[in-house]
């Protein structure tokens, strides 16, 4: 019910904003003929070169950019509940794509609507920018070798860890607390392997147990009901389920990099993307971004 | 998708997989299985006897476990032994009883309902025959009622076993370590979903197999042999 309405207003704004696009063009609009965009990644404009690829030009043509992005991480790609808007560095960083793409400043694209979003979890970006539901995932996803097989990866544009969130009242203090306790991460994560190889690092001696949960929310309501004890996901997505009752513990590990993710098919798209992130990073733009959302 | 099929590498990453993953969650699976069929079929045998009985509070009783456990999902109904049996009991559920007390309970009250269908089958005149030879409730049961019961109801019976080796795998959504979590598990792991779930859905499909034929001979089988049937009334 809710995804078959969520489907029908995603259609619905993908034809406003064909329509809005064909009406008002994006680059060459009246609005802003002054100057190039002042956030222009370093790469020269796709739409102004002649040899646009064909998935960048499909984009193009359906006048919308659509996003897989996460809907509940703080900071990075949450869904406002009061506006309905989605908000953070990823969300930001899919207007600057977009505004590459339609040859336009991020701000206008985010004015007129250039990128739409879809809720993505750890489990359901892969096949979703797979079947082309949505044609970039830029949704905390870690690159890792095994992954650069099946998806386009851009240049990293995030560095975090993973941490530890344990209830108070468990007493846990460090991850040498752990032996024999159940660690819960999230399906389709690499928290775990993150985890063996930190403690071998280490020489930690510690041998929790493993269970996988479809989505942080599950993840939070077993550990309040302590079905498992830890809840061990990217900090900057523990982050917005730290509360009263709870700590993140000190240790952190398996330092990993975030980037966004195309089909394996569209290089193009993949080489523009990676264009406006390398763009953003070398500007130091992405350091505002950053420091603008908060994130260490 | 059919390139996907027919895609070696991924294919060799499964059977990577397989004796560490898929085979300890099809043993899980089984266990929870058989464990849950033994503990509906006991669950469905009292409360199937309680609602054809005389006694009102047993008929009350069976009435309101039957319904409300066939008119509720059978995941709302795992998720609440998931999340709310530790607050109660104060520990955690291991996994193995949590998908036996589900599927068990769950299959108990369709079983029981089999059951009492099977039971009112049985012609009164077959219970008044038993009382005249002098037979008590439970004797009557045990040798008259329930072994031509039995005929009547083994095809149904087979088919809720069929269901309830399938609905084990809503474990999965608690981590239950069974076949379909560790599935489920490795395809978003891996991305590989055509060699995470095809093979899954293989090996439930030969544990239910056998069942579904037991069941169609069992139903042919019951056509055959003769039931008793209703006499006319004679004047």
């Amino acid at each position: 019910m809710k995804s078959k309405a969520m489907k029908t207003s995603a259609v619905l704004v993908a034809a406003t904003m064909m329509m809005s696009a064909v009406l008002t063009g994006c680059g060459g609009s009246t609005s802003a003929p002054t100057t190039a965009p002042t956030t222009a990644p370093a790469a020269a404009p796709a739409a102004a070169a002649g040899d646009v690829s064909a998935d960048v030009q499909k984009i193009m043509d359906a006048g919308v950019l659509k996003v897989g992005c996460k809907i509940d991480v703080p900071k990075f790609g949450l869904q406002n509940t009061g506006t309905g808007e989605m908000e953070g560095l990823e969300i930001d960083l899919a207007y600057h794509i977009a505004g590459e793409i339609f040859d336009c400043t991020a701000e206008e694209a985010k004015a007129d609507k250039l990128v739409s979003f879809q809720g993505v979890t750890a489990k359901t970006r892969g096949p979703l920018v797979d079947n082309g539901e949505v044609d970039l995932v830029i949704a905390t996803y870690t690159i890792t070798p095994e992954r650069k097989e099946n998806w386009n990866f851009t240049t990293p544009y995030y560095t975090d860890a993973v941490g530890l969130l344990v209830l108070k009242e468990s007493g846990i203090t460090s991850i040498q607390d752990l032996n024999g306790k159940v660690i819960g991460v999230s399906q389709g994560s690499t928290s775990k392997e993150g985890f063996l190889a930190y403690c071998e690092e280490n020489g930690f001696d510690v041998k929790p147990e493993f269970e996988e949960f479809d989505g942080y929310p599950s993840l939070a309501a077993a550990l309040a009901a302590k079905n498992i004890d830890v809840f061990s996901v990217d900090r900057a997505i523990l982050a917005g389920y730290n509360d009263d009752t709870t700590i993140i513990l000190e240790d952190r590990f398996a330092e990993q990099e975030y980037g966004v993710v195309s089909k394996l098919d569209n290089k193009g798209l993949a080489d523009l993307a990676d264009g406006v992130v390398t763009g953003l990073k070398d500007s130091g733009k992405m350091d505002e971004m950053l420091k603008e959302w908060g994130i260490e | 998708m059919i390139t996907d099929l027919f895609n070696v590498k991924r294919w060799e990453a499964f059977f990577k997989v397989l004796p560490g993953q898929y085979i300890p969650g099809f043993l899980m699976t089984l266990r929870v299985a058989l464990a849950g069929l033994l503990l509906a079929l006991v669950l469905g045998i009292i409360f199937g006897l309680f609602s054809t009985s005389k006694v009102k509070i047993c008929k009350l009783l069976s009435r309101v476990y039957v319904e409300f456990f066939q008119n509720t999902p059978l995941v709302v109904q795992v998720f609440f032994y998931y999340a709310c049996l530790p607050y109660v009991i104060g520990g955690r559920v291991p996994k193995f009883t949590l998908g036996v007390i589900g599927v068990g309970i769950y299959h108990g009250a369709y079983i029981a309902e089999v059951i009492r269908t099977g039971i009112e089958a049985v012609p009164r005149g077959q219970f008044e025959a038993a009382y005249s030879q002098g037979f008590n409730y439970l004797q009557t049961m045990r040798y008259i009622v329930l072994p031509q019961t039995i005929k009547i109801i083994m095809p149904s019976l087979a088919n809720q076993a069929l269901n309830l080796v399938k609905n084990t795998s809503v474990l999965a959504m608690v981590a239950g370590m069974d076949l379909m979590y560790y599935a489920d598990s490795w395809g978003s792991d891996r991305g590989y979903f055509v060699q995470a779930y095809l093979p899954c859905a293989l090996m439930y499909f030969l544990i239910c197999f056998p069942l579904a034929k037991l069941a169609r001979w069992l139903e042919v089988r019951a056509k055959q042999t003769p039931v008793p049937k209703k006499r006319k009334e004679v004047a």
